[in-house]
């Protein structure tokens, strides 16, 4: 058997001459050259901007905020909104008068009223309970 | 001294390493570092890889990599295990995605290398070197690189363990058993 040891050791791998003069120029070189960025990286610092708001866009336009009003009130459950009736102190406006009322304005506004009651008399006898509390 | 600072790390390291820390003096130490050690890692490269253009390639990696990991390098080893170090894994990584770009096994890649040997000019007329040589690499990478070390860099095992990160009794193993591998062979024809 032919034993390592018989056969002399050489450096067989000779580098170019010169070679080691001109690798360390060229390592600091390549060290502080900044990396070469992606062609697209431009492209996409105002692509992508855009692109945002475009999607930003397309959400708000089809989720409108402003919705139904009924649509909204119909979806509020009766408690609560008796509740936040009861609680709100409601301002009602006074009709604007335009006009005296006469006479015969306010007996044909009595006769509209009294001929909607029941023909059984009940409705109008509630509503003399009314009066007559009102007039307490 | 920092802590967890090597109090055997030689003073051309420490002072080396301080100038690189050094803003100011940091490109005047790199270029000391490469220069001091650019030989060696050629040398260790170029055995691995052969071809002169891929060691230069690879070379100039190992010094980019060595110049990014510079402030986190630690202390605790020998600046030159560690250069030693990236220089061996660049050396894997680049036979590997060789072998996988060109879907080769084992034996073709070493054929490969084997070709580049026969058109090497320096060793036209030196049968035995050839021959030596190409017994070297019918080795697997990581022994090769473990045998390459020991005989012709004439490493210690303690180093070549923290190179490697393997045990002593492990590479003594892999040396042993490469050491066989050429000899057979050797004696093969």
């Amino acid at each position: 058997m032919k034993k390592l040891e018989d056969i002399p050791k050489k450096d067989l791998f000779k580098a170019p001459d010169g070679y080691f003069d001109k690798l360390p120029g060229i390592v600091q070189a390549r060290v502080a050259k900044p990396e070469a960025k992606p062609i697209w990286m431009p492209v996409l610092k105002f692509a992508l901007p855009v692109l945002a708001l475009v999607t930003v866009g397309i959400f708000w336009f089809s989720n409108p905020t402003v919705q139904n009003v009924e649509t909204e009130l119909a979806g509020i459950n009766t408690e609560q909104l008796m509740a936040y009736l009861d609680n709100t102190e409601v301002v009602w406006e006074e009709p604007e008068a335009d006009g005296d009322w006469s006479e015969d304005d306010l007996l044909e506004l009595e006769d509209r009223v009294y001929s909607t009651f029941s023909s059984d008399g009940s409705d109008l006898e509630l509503l003399n309970e009314i009066l007559d509390l009102e007039n307490l | 001294m920092s802590k967890g600072t090597n109090p055997t790390l030689p003073l051309e390291d420490k002072d080396l390493l301080s100038k690189i820390r050094n803003p100011e003096t940091r490109n005047y130490g790199f270029n000391l570092l490469v220069r001091a050690y650019q030989q060696r890692v050629y040398g260790h490269v170029r055995k691995m890889v052969i071809d002169h253009d891929d060691a230069d390639d690879l070379t100039q990696e190992v010094f980019i990599k060595v110049h990014k990991a510079i402030d986190g390098f630690r202390e605790d080893s020998q600046l030159f295990t560690w250069i030693y170090r990236i220089a061996t894994n660049e050396c894997l990584t680049f036979l590997n995605k060789k072998r996988k770009r060109f879907f080769l096994p084992i034996e073709d890649i070493s054929g490969q290398l084997a070709g580049k040997l026969d058109a090497m000019p320096e060793l036209s007329g030196d049968e035995i070197q050839k021959k030596l040589q190409k017994a070297i690499l019918t080795l697997p990478d990581k022994q090769r690189a473990v045998f390459n070390m020991k005989y012709f860099d004439e490493l210690s095992y303690e180093d070549m363990a923290e190179i490697t990160k393997t045990s002593v009794g492990a590479l003594k193993a892999s040396f042993h058993h490469a050491t066989k591998k050429i000899e057979d062979y050797l004696t093969a024809d």
